[in-house]
């Protein structure tokens, strides 16, 4: 994929650019909101990562010139601040996702992933299924090798979330925005407490782990389940 | 100069005194009127009656009785100097010695006159006919009036200047007074800016506004010295509390170092593990300030709460029961409210923490939510060890942390943010014991809808 990276922090921007250019994407790096804003008017972009202050032009007016231009290049803002009204200002200023800095290389990865996918015109599907396990979207269903699961709402719309991505890192922040809502970080092991669960009905029988936990990162679908 | 025209004080007064001044003129100038009026007056009827008196002795006594009252009149010189003459019609004078000008018109008037003494000079009369051939005129000279019209205007003017330098005197002083009381509260407030923080205003015993003043001025004081205490504190736990995790960061670190390449990875991973506990406890911080300064409230919007905590507990039960606790709930259903979803949740977490963070395993940890007239109670009751009676005051304040959970993961921070978020939405937490065991509600307001939309668009008026 094709990456812009509106960063002036030089040590950050290099961070990000590395890891991203080892998972095998094609990056450039803006070191201004200026830049940045001429780069996406003029050339395109796959996904955009802007920090929310940068010089010459901030990163939030530099994202609503470009939604105001109808570029709709998916855009994932990076901030150091925290609080509740920045992120409201992130999204309504026309941003996609939001991560708040410090961040883990592996959560920004993930939402990139996620981002990438998030085609607007994709048709719904109706079930998910992945290495034998089949997800029934509109029966709210899930079965293994054909034998029924059953799961709690919420254990649900975790395999659900994991599926849809497909074999990708999902992380702990991402499920904890999706599956409960919850854009804070609530210090709890729920999420843990609820993969081990439905990892646990998955796997009944002595069949193979259906959910692989990465390490620092997050949880994705077991490739060979 | 600058400082008169600048002093409040000084503009008070002398306004005062320019009224009082402006007051007395007028008073004056109006006395001086009236009695202007009133002595012609009086002189007036004076000057009829001696004429209807002549008159009456020259219809009872004719010519001769006339001219006899008229000299023996002018032989008795009186104070009030009266003037009398008989004319001829070809103005020739029959009796008396005033000397007129020329025989007058009839009537009340004006008359010039010839005073031997002083010249010509004005007189006060009325003219009369006795007869065709006779007019009597009887006149009073003016100068009388204007004698005593000038003693009363000296009087009055030596009074008035008296009363305006008695006047100036107690502005300067008023003046000086009022300066001096504000500058004693000025003073003190320069020796505070300067870094006196416990200075205080100077409060006297007569107990007038500006004691009062003093006063609440104090007290405001107080409350900011209060608040400096509090930030100095604050930021000193923190210094602390961030001492500790990097204080093992470091140790680990260098254990990594010394050990060389090939054992890093699980140093790593723990330095970063480390980190983030650091970088959360900002977080928690910051949330918590955020949350106390309210920034927050205009995010609010209805948030079912019975939904809420029914997720709540479906979500932490799995949790509960893995660390061989119970969680209990019994969620009232239909229970909405305006507020913030996110740090409602967050504040009922921190609470179901807490119980799964100090109780032992076995522990029963009941979750509810009612509602109690207006306002909605979320209630977590443990059965654990609980809190000693004196420190649950204690246990809200930022970084308190029980001797006895000096071991436990945390910083303490975990029931200012239920507090902070329970004020945020009007209301507040209560910790009690509840033999044996810790309980904690969070009392909500169950504002009207309408109520609160009036108040939104309140809101908007004053923002526009």
């Amino acid at each position: 994929m094709r990456i812009l990276i509106a960063e002036d922090d030089d040590e950050t921007a290099e961070f990000v650019r590395r890891g991203l250019v080892e998972l095998g994407h094609n990056v450039v790096l803006a070191s201004n909101g200026a830049d940045a804003l001429h780069l996406l008017l003029v050339d395109q972009f796959d996904i955009a990562i802007v920090d929310r202050m940068l010089p010459r032009l901030d990163g939030l007016t530099a994202l609503q010139r470009v939604r105001a231009g109808k570029v709709e290049t998916p855009v994932l803002l990076l901030t150091a601040l925290g609080r509740i009204q920045d992120r409201v200002d992130g999204l309504e200023a026309g941003a996609d996702d939001y991560l708040v800095k410090p961040f883990a290389f592996s959560e920004l990865a993930a939402r990139v992933n996620a981002l990438a996918r998030r085609k607007p015109l994709q048709p719904q599907p109706t079930s998910l299924e992945h290495g034998g396990i089949v997800l029934d979207l509109l029966r709210r269903q899930v079965s293994r090798d054909s034998k029924p699961v059953i799961l709690q709402p919420r254990e649900f719309r975790i395999l659900e979330e994991l599926m849809r991505e497909a074999g990708k890192v999902v992380t702990r922040t991402m499920l904890l925005e999706r599956v409960w809502n919850y854009h804070f970080d609530p210090q709890t092991n729920i999420v843990d407490t609820h993969i081990s669960r439905l990892r646990a009905k998955l796997n009944e029988g002595g069949k193979a782990d259906a959910i692989e936990t990465v390490r620092g990162a997050g949880y994705r679908m077991a490739d060979d389940a | 100069m600058r400082s008169w025209r600048h002093s409040a004080a000084y503009r008070i007064a002398f306004a005062y005194f320019g009224a009082y001044a402006a007051g007395l003129a007028l008073l004056g100038a109006v006395i001086f009127a009236v009695m202007h009026v009133s002595l012609g007056r009086q002189l007036d009827s004076v000057v009829l009656d001696e004429s209807q008196t002549l008159a009456d002795e020259y219809r009872s006594g004719g010519n001769r009785e006339l001219g006899e009252a008229i000299a023996e009149r002018e032989s008795s010189g009186s104070a009030t100097r009266m003037l009398y003459a008989v004319f001829a019609p070809d103005g020739r004078r029959l009796y008396g010695s005033f000397p007129a000008a020329r025989p007058p018109q009839a009537g009340m008037q004006e008359i010039r006159f010839n005073d031997p003494r002083e010249g010509p000079d004005l007189a006060r009369g009325t003219a009369l006919d006795l007869s065709p051939t006779e007019r009597l005129v009887v006149a009073v000279d003016s100068d009388w009036i204007e004698r005593v019209e000038q003693t009363v205007l000296i009087v009055f003017g030596t009074a008035f200047f008296g009363a305006c330098l008695l006047g100036l005197a107690g502005a300067v002083i008023l003046g000086g007074y009022l300066k001096r009381r504000l500058r004693s509260i000025s003073r003190s407030a320069e020796a505070i800016i300067g870094g006196d923080i416990r200075r205080r205003m100077p409060v006297g015993h007569r107990r007038d506004e500006f004691d009062e003043l003093a006063e609440t001025l104090n007290r405001m004081l107080d409350r900011i010295e209060g608040l400096l205490e509090n930030l100095r504190q604050v930021s000193s736990d923190i210094a602390h509390d961030l001492r500790t995790p990097l204080s093992r960061l470091r140790t680990r670190l260098e254990k990594g170092n010394l050990e060389g390449p090939g054992t890093g990875d699980g140093v790593l991973e723990d330095a970063i593990r480390r980190v983030d506990e650091v970088l959360s406890l900002f977080a928690a911080i910051l949330r918590i300030a955020e949350v106390e300064a309210g920034e927050t409230r205009g995010f609010f919007a209805p948030v079912d709460l019975s939904a809420l905590v029914t997720e709540l507990a479906e979500s932490f039960a799995p949790s509960f029961e893995d660390e061989d606790r119970v969680l209990l709930w019994s969620v009232e259903a239909g229970i909405e409210l305006e507020g913030d979803r996110e740090l409602l949740a967050q504040a009922f977490i921190n609470l179901l923490e807490n119980t799964q963070r100090h109780t032992p395993a076995g522990s029963v940890v009941r979750l509810t939510l009612v509602s109690a007239g207006d306002r909605a109670c979320v209630q977590v009751v443990d059965n654990g060890p609980g809190v000693p009676k004196g420190d649950l005051g204690r246990i809200l304040k930022r970084f308190a942390r029980l001797e006895s959970a000096r071991n436990t993961d945390g910083y303490g921070l975990g029931l200012s943010l239920v507090s902070a978020v329970a004020k945020l939405h009007g209301g507040h937490l209560i910790l009690r014991d509840a033999e044996p065991g810790l309980s904690a509600t969070i009392e909500l307001p169950r504002k009207s809808k309408t109520a609160h939309r009036s108040l939104q668009s309140k809101d908007k008026e004053a923002a526009e």
